[in-house]
């Protein structure tokens, strides 16, 4: 199997990694980039927890080729407190402040698809969160606070 | 296991002529990363095919031309299909509710999965053509002509999908799309497009009503009986009851996700409600 070299951009940082074309985004991720964050739940595409953002947009890390992902700005959970000047994002105080997990598993996909979602509409309604954090599992079954730390979130971003 | 990620369509055809069956071109990767433990021992070479400059929705007065890896996400929001005759192309994506898939998976490999998907269907309906690529040069497809059963196309060692081409429906023209799945993150149960032509006095001069995700030939079907009861009618309740009626030659397949039974009465029901939609759209003036 043929080892390719690229460059990954995550969070600003440009770090080079050897990978074998079938290895997955969230594997490199992980295991080679060392940024444990991003979660791995299923692997098919099913759970969500393994959502970083790709120039800006969220995709399920499990389903993209590392290989497949130069080139492009990759933004994990870990970038989001770098993003926002060191401060934790307004999504992150309105998780812990409303309780936004149990175990908390699922929680870094969650923010990283309620973050695309404020920056595309900073007004949503409970509807539309439903819908961003649609492919999402969350297995303790928190999603009402969920749902209402994300709402709580996008008033303060508006606010802001 | 091979990567490759050519810029010119020659390159990529090469590769394919090289490699043949143990070639899969890719764009999305969701389906392929999804059904990677089956499919890495099968595969020798990984062809990326998006830096080929197939992503893009082209309206003319013939139709859309829309590249093979335009995204479900790029065609959701593409002027042409939020709205006009279009816009049911925006709703078959919108009924997916997994943004992270939309912005990766792209219309060219749903359109060669042959399985459990959404858009084909809203195709069928709209008797979209598949141009297909290689070495050789180009060929069409008729949608109907492009799947051959349960995750089998017509492509051929060496080929690829390099564009969908919708025609323009007649002036007149409105289309609904229904679906039925566990969750709205789930795969398809039953989905169902209806596109109608109308005549200036309302009646109805061309009907597709296409059935995908529920058919006992595992590929999206148009119920021949379904359409002949709307020709020459008013689309009115009465008419789009006996055509959810008249849809029951769309025999269903038996398997873990729903019985044929129940498949039946979801067919009828989607067939209603995407033919109410439709006649929203009508009477909306669109």
């Amino acid at each position: 199997m043929t080892v390719h070299t690229v460059q990954l951009r995550i969070n600003g940082e440009v770090t080079t990694v050897d990978v074998k074309a079938h290895w997955s985004l969230a594997y490199v991720i992980r295991e080679k980039v060392g940024l444990t964050g991003t979660k791995t739940g299923c692997e098919m595409g099913t759970c969500g927890s393994c959502t970083v953002l790709l120039d800006e947009k969220p995709i399920f890390s499990c389903l993209r080729m590392a290989v497949d992902a130069e080139g492009h700005e990759i933004q994990t959970i870990e970038g989001v407190e770098v993003e926002n000047g060191g401060e934790l994002h307004p999504l992150q105080k309105s998780f812990i402040e409303l309780h936004g997990m149990q175990c908390g598993f699922c929680t870094p996909g969650m923010i990283l698809a309620a973050k695309a979602l404020l920056e595309n509409n900073p007004d949503p309604s409970e509807q539309e969160v439903r819908e961003a954090i649609g492919g999402h599992l969350c297995r303790c079954g928190t999603y009402v606070r969920i749902v209402r730390s994300i709402l709580d979130a996008a008033q303060a971003v508006r606010a802001s | 296991m091979e990567y490759f990620s050519p810029d010119k369509l020659e390159e990529a055809y090469a590769l394919l002529a090289k490699y043949g069956d143990d070639a899969i071109p890719i764009a999305g990767s969701t389906f392929f990363m999804s059904h990677r433990e089956d499919l890495f021992d099968e595969v020798r070479a990984v062809i990326n095919i998006k830096r080929l400059g197939l992503g893009y929705i082209e309206h003319a007065d013939t139709g859309l031309r829309i590249g093979a890896t335009t995204t479900l996400n790029e065609i959701f929001s593409a002027a042409v299909c939020r709205s006009g005759p279009f816009r049911v192309f925006s709703e078959t994506v919108d009924e997916l509710k997994i943004n992270e898939v939309r912005n990766a998976a792209t219309i060219g490999g749903e359109v060669c999965i042959a399985g459990e998907v959404d858009m084909p269907t809203t195709l069928l309906a709209f008797d979209a053509n598949i141009v297909i690529g290689g070495a050789q040069g180009t060929r069409t497809a008729s949608m109907a002509d492009f799947h051959l059963g349960y995750l089998n196309n017509a492509l051929k060692p060496g080929e690829m999908v390099i564009e969908v081409q919708v025609p323009q429906p007649r002036a007149v023209a409105s289309a609904g799309f229904a679906k039925f799945e566990r969750t709205a993150a789930d795969l398809p149960i039953v989905n169902v497009t209806t596109r109608v032509a109308l005549d200036a006095d309302g009646t109805c001069s061309e009907a597709r009503v296409a059935v995908g995700a529920a058919t006992a030939a595992g590929i999206p079907k148009r119920s021949a009986q379904a359409e002949a009861a709307l020709i020459g009618r008013v689309l009115d309740e009465q008419a789009i009851a006996a055509a959810a009626a008249a849809s029951s030659d769309v025999e269903c397949i038996d398997d873990f996700r729903a019985s044929a039974e129940l498949r039946s009465l979801w067919v009828k029901c989607g067939v209603e409600d995407a033919l109410r939609r439709a006649a929203g759209q009508a009477r909306a003036g669109e």
